[in-house]
């Protein structure tokens, strides 16, 4: 294996070309145990692509990658057992029902107990749905199917493409409760989305993939390594002149919008009080203080559409 | 045992089509009473013409064990893409000949099942016209070609129609190239109808013989070609 640790996902400088086009380059990530690791991108970013080289579907053409300490390229067969995978569109055998399409997928997997079959089923909320064909469910209870096939051989590496693309939101939020209760069973989870407020609150790191690797971190560092932090002070009235950065050496520039006054500084727990001090003494009437919020969407446009 | 759970699937999901089942069974029942028909004629026909219409009549059955395997087979890989379950199928640890065998066994036996159950009809028919099974039906060279070179012919059309279905990039023309499976159905109809020799052992043996290589041909070739990255990015 390519390291020394417990990384249940691991790549080192995977790339693939298609023909000419190159779809990912010299990618390296990681993901451990218990860990769900969002990779973020446009369309077109080779996310899908980065799935089906870890799913051992798409061999690289340089570059290596182990899923659950085994390669996807010398042993890809040793690697589809080990991986749950919810691909972009997931298709069933409309004809067949809920139970009789899991059992398929389970025995391919070598699961043949049926209690495992029902329990997993029980798991996504399909129990009373079993019995149907899967041509008569919602996209949304598709969807659960397509997660209950990723699970029902209890692999330790997840790895989902866009798994609540097209759900409402109700039944997003129950596969995201899913997910992020599957990641406290000690799983590896990659997480391809598009929705970047999911990938907020369900991923402990992010990856931003334009055929290159471009940010990778945990996002609140990715957002405090792009925009620094801002606390915005509100003022009762605002104040026409103030020196250049208050005359602070912790402050990183300084803007006011009418009353509010957005000041850069490196670590708001310790600076705040001296600010506060220097604003007063400068005559302004403090309303409140508060941190500047950066989701983790502006990292996104800052970062893809914004250019590298 | 990923085979069984590969076939018994196939089964479970093409047999709920109503119209595969009655497209599967009207063809061998409409050769067979073609075949039963020229039988019929038969009857009142002198001895070494009947020996001809009967074995034309044969001809009938070497026909049958492709035609459903060419038509169900075709749509075997074809169709998994087009329901979106060929990615999640590839990702699991079914290996590649498990797939390719499993779903060429799948068409090969309801076909024979189907060419045997018609032409027990046809003996039972010919019995009941000529108060017994005629010679000529009952031949070694007959019953070879019955029994040994037809699982050979599905066999053959299954194969193609795997091949022609995992490298397509469209299922229309998959349908348009399938019709190549056919071609060692009808040879010996060709043969025969051109007098360029009888359906005898020799005959029989030539034929089973390259269609025998021809599917161990196949089958290493089909293996070999069936790019599971090539046929998960050629589709779009």
């Amino acid at each position: 294996m390519g390291g020394d640790y417990d990384a249940l996902i691991l790549a080192r400088g995977l790339t693939r070309y298609f023909g000419q086009r190159p779809a990912v380059v010299e990618l390296d990530l990681e993901v451990r145990a218990g860990e769900v690791l969002g990779l973020l991108g446009p369309n077109g970013a080779g996310k899908t692509t980065t799935v089906r080289m870890l799913a051992g579907l798409l061999a690289p053409t340089s570059g290596e990658a182990w899923v659950a300490g085994h390669s996807v390229v010398r042993e890809p067969e040793k690697v589809r057992p080990r991986i749950g995978l919810v691909s972009e569109s997931p298709g069933f055998y409309k004809r067949l029902s809920v139970r009789r399409n899991l059992q398929f997928f389970a025995e391919l997997y070598g699961v043949h107990d049926p209690q495992r079959v029902e329990g997993t089923l029980s798991l996504v909320g399909l129990s009373d749905r079993a019995a149907e064909p899967v041509a008569t469910l919602s996209k949304g209870l598709r969807q659960r199917l397509a997660l209950a096939r990723a699970l029902v051989h209890d692999p330790p590496v997840l790895l989902l493409d866009e798994p609540t693309s097209g759900l409402d939101p109700e039944v997003a939020k129950e596969v995201r409760d899913l997910l992020s209760e599957l990641s406290r069973e000690k799983r590896g989870i990659l997480l391809c989305t598009h929705n970047l407020a999911e990938a907020e609150r369900l991923c402990h790191r992010v990856a931003l993939l334009k055929t290159r690797l471009i940010a990778l971190g945990k996002p609140e560092e990715l957002k405090e390594r792009l925009f620094g932090r801002r606390v915005v002070v509100t003022l009762s009235h605002s104040i026409p002149a103030l020196p250049e950065n208050l005359g602070l050496p912790f402050v990183r520039g300084l803007s006011l919008d009418k009353n509010k006054l957005y000041v850069g500084v490196e670590t708001p727990e310790r600076d705040n009080p001296r600010l506060i001090k220097r604003l007063v003494e400068l005559g302004a009437e403090i309303v409140y203080v508060t941190e500047e919020a950066r989701t983790l969407e502006e990292v996104y446009l800052e970062l893809v559409e914004g250019g590298e | 045992m990923k085979l069984k759970t590969l076939i018994l699937k196939e089964w479970a999901d093409l047999f709920r089509i109503k119209m595969v089942i009655y497209g599967c069974v009207f063809m061998p029942l409409f050769m067979g009473g073609v075949a039963g028909y020229m039988a019929w004629q038969a009857r009142s026909l002198p001895s070494p013409a009947q020996a001809a219409l009967l074995n034309t009549s044969l001809l009938y059955f070497l026909v049958l064990p492709v035609l459903i395997p060419v038509t169900l087979g075709v749509y075997s890989v074809v169709g998994e893409k087009e329901q979106g379950t060929l990615e999640p199928l590839l990702a699991t640890p079914i290996s590649d000949l498990q797939l390719f065998l499993g779903k060429s066994v799948v068409v090969v036996i309801p076909s024979l099942i189907l060419t045997w159950a018609v032409f027990g009809l046809f003996l039972a028919a010919t019995s009941f016209l000529f108060g017994s099974v005629p010679r000529p039906i009952t031949s070694l060279p007959w019953l070879l070609s019955i029994f040994v070179l037809s699982p050979l012919l599905s066999l053959f059309a299954a194969l193609v129609a795997m091949i022609i279905s995992s490298r397509s990039a469209d299922s229309r023309a998959a349908y348009q190239f399938a019709s190549l499976a056919v071609v060692p159905g009808i040879i010996p109809l060709i043969v025969y109808s051109a007098r360029l020799t009888a359906v005898d052992l020799k005959f029989v043996g030539i034929e089973g013989a390259i269609l025998l290589a021809l599917d161990v041909i196949l089958l290493f070739l089909g293996i070999k070609i069936f790019q599971r990255e090539e046929i998960l990015t050629r589709w779009k």
